[in-house]
């Protein structure tokens, strides 16, 4: 929900409870004021009848006055103190088939040494009435608060909130190797200039952030690769002088693990230079092609592993991918077949359009196939390899915006990558 | 072969003179670009080794000199970064070869030799050894003048034996040298072996002798024998 439907919502709310409890308020306080002047014309109409009888005129009791069903005098037997009393009564009323309340006005009035019981009551306008013009205003009111409120609404989200969305835009493209960071804008609002500054700061600190990130991983790669270099050669000067076949095989699991710590390395490297997104450029890449060099390169293993090769491969198959990115992805997929096979295993290979599948036999495992994409995660605890072919994998295949899936049936293993860039539609 | 080796780490540049010197080589050291400039620029050399990451300057910087003074050196490049920039860079500016550390020193000779080979004025592309011959310009192996029947493998595999003669080269340095990053993830080498055996079983029926030695079935050496004349 947007903020500003968000905010038209709640004002609407807010509106019509405050016009529920106006419209009770309302219709309370016009029905008092005309009652009270209605209170004051009786005790008017009540003087005037006293003024009447006064000057010597009967009136028979229960008998209108000029009309006036409403109005009672009765000439009391004793003697009553005078007073006035004002009440409300109900009253039927016939064309509305309902009790009505009206005001009742009743006085006890001694003129010339007798004494009169003067009432008169009625209603000036129907409560209905009322009430019928109080949900007519209330209404209108109601109207003009909606118009306003998506009136302001409109211009609320269109020209105040301007900055707001600018600096939303701007956060959405900030991309970290761009190296720059986003420069707060004066926009005359406190609260955008504290939002945009906030952006300054957190940008200029994650751009100097990655920018020593950077520097970490390359120079850790350097730093680490050179006194490897140096072990290399030593135990290579060292395989040179005359040693006995125990000092040999010594020497050769030496250079192994050296070998797989300089791997290890750049393997890091390469996934901190991915996650860095260091390769931006992507081009149009022809799987086809690539695939079917990757298995003229390949062939040779595959046979000497005794290995059954099955493929299907679409022509013209094109990714937009960065093309170091595509070769390194392929590479690690096909060498994963290969070596986690076994025996007189087979491989196939299916290249569409819309996915590349690469299907081996392998030993069935148990663990969740999810985590094989997880870093120094292995099937097999005890075998040579590093473990972060998959790890690779996946993150080229996130940052080059596809999909890629791992699926194991009993003793099939399946990688499927699914080549519609999510990005580009 | 006169050798001029520009690398500021001091184990590294011991590591590369001590292999180089058992083949003979004269060779020479500078630990930083000033050095190896007042050196590229005093003696001649026939081929110059240079690290990019130099103190007091840069190995593109010195390679720049050194084509401008004297062109015809070769050179060959070395960096621990995997780099692409530099790699093309280098190439460009006019190394001949380029490498990245952490290199085989096997694989570093086997260089030296073909760029030497490639320089030498006189433009022999023959190598002789014991009764055989190996044409590096038309990839041709002959025995006792008979052409020998190699695939491209095992070309590269003898020509590798050729430059590392009387050294012990293992499964490993091997497979990396025929098959570069491709083996990096294969745990088993014995397609090395295959390779041997065919180009040994090659050799043998073309009457070349058996110059491939196993060593401990760890590695490999590759002996010429003396002259039975």
């Amino acid at each position: 929900m947007k903020l500003i439907t968000k905010f038209i919502w709640i004002y609407l709310t807010v509106t019509l409870i405050v016009l529920g409890i106006g419209g009770f308020l309302s219709f309370h306080i016009i029905t008092d004021e005309i009652n009270n002047e209605l209170k004051w014309e009786f005790l008017d109409r009540i003087d005037r009848v006293t003024y009447l009888i006064e000057r010597g005129r009967r009136f028979h009791p229960k008998r209108s006055i000029e009309g006036d069903r409403n109005l009672i005098i009765e000439r009391l037997d004793s003697i009553v103190e005078p007073k006035t009393e004002v009440s409300d009564t109900l009253i039927w009323h016939d064309r509305l088939e309902q009790n009505e309340r009206n005001v009742k006005v009743s006085a006890y009035r001694t003129i010339n040494d007798e004494s009169y019981f003067i009432s008169t009551y009625g209603a000036m306008i129907e409560s209905d009435d009322v009430k019928e013009a109080v949900i007519k205003i209330l209404f209108w009111i109601l109207l003009l608060q909606v118009l306003g409120a998506f009136g302001i609404g409109y211009f609320v989200s269109g020209k105040l909130f301007k900055p707001f969305r600018e600096t939303l835009n701007k956060i959405k493209t900030f991309k970290l190797n761009r190296k720059s960071y986003l420069p707060a804008e004066k926009t005359g609002v406190e609260e955008f200039d504290n939002l945009n500054l906030f952006v300054e700061d957190m940008t200029r600190k994650a751009v100097s952030d990655y920018q020593n990130l950077k520097e970490f991983s390359e120079n850790a790669s350097h730093e680490l690769q050179t006194p490897l270099a140096i072990a290399k050669g030593k135990l290579e000067l060292l395989a040179e002088t005359p040693l006995n076949e125990e000092q040999y095989r010594y020497i050769e699991a030496l250079e192994r693990s050296v070998k797989k710590l300089s791997r290890l390395s750049e393997s890091l490297s390469l996934l901190t230079r991915i996650e860095n997104e260091e390769f931006e450029n992507s081009h149009d890449v022809n799987f086809s092609e690539l695939i079917s060099e990757g298995i003229k390169t390949f062939s040779e293993f595959i046979e000497f592993n005794n290995l059954t090769l099955e493929t299907k491969i679409t022509e013209n198959v094109v990714v937009n991918i960065h093309p170091a990115l595509a070769d390194i992805l392929w590479t690690n997929l096909l060498q994963n077949a290969i070596k986690h096979n076994v025996e007189n295993g087979f491989i196939s290979i299916h290249l569409s359009q819309e996915a590349l599948t690469i299907s081996n036999s392998g030993n069935p495992t148990d663990i969740p196939t999810d985590h094989f994409f997880e870093r120094f995660r292995k099937a097999d605890q005890s075998s040579t390899s590093i473990g972060l072919g998959l790890a690779i994998v996946e993150r080229i295949v996130r940052q080059s915006g596809l999909d890629v899936s791992y699926k194991v049936n009993q003793s099939i293993h399946t990688v499927t990558v699914e080549l519609k860039n999510v990005n580009n539609g | 072969m006169k050798i001029l080796i520009v690398e500021d780490n001091p184990d590294l540049r011991e590591n590369i003179l001590t292999y180089l010197s058992r083949e003979n080589y004269i060779c020479e050291s500078a630990e930083d670009y000033e050095q190896g400039f007042d050196k590229i620029m005093s003696h001649s050399y026939d081929l110059v080794l240079i690290d990019i990451m130099l103190p007091k300057g840069n190995g593109l910087q010195l390679l720049q000199d050194l084509i401008s003074v004297r062109p015809q050196t070769g050179s060959i490049i070395i960096s621990a970064r995997n780099a692409l920039d530099d790699k093309v860079k280098g190439l460009e500016i006019g190394a001949d070869d380029y490498l990245t550390k952490p290199f085989q020193l096997p694989e570093l000779l086997a260089r030296i030799k073909a760029v030497h080979r490639r320089n030498q004025l006189e433009g022999t592309d023959i190598l002789s050894l014991g009764n055989f011959e190996i044409n590096t310009s038309t990839r041709v192996v002959s025995i006792n003048g008979e052409t020998l029947n190699l695939t491209p493998k095992e070309y590269d595999l003898l020509l590798y034996f050729a430059s590392n003669k009387n050294r012990v080269l293992s499964k490993q340095t091997i497979a990396e040298h025929l098959w570069g990053d491709y083996v990096d993830h294969l745990e088993n080498l014995d397609f090395v072996y295959q390779h041997i055996k065919n180009l040994r079983k090659k050799m043998n029926e073309a009457g070349a002798g058996d110059y491939i030695k196993s060593v401990y079935s760890v590695g490999y050496k590759f002996v010429i024998p003396r002259e039975t004349s």
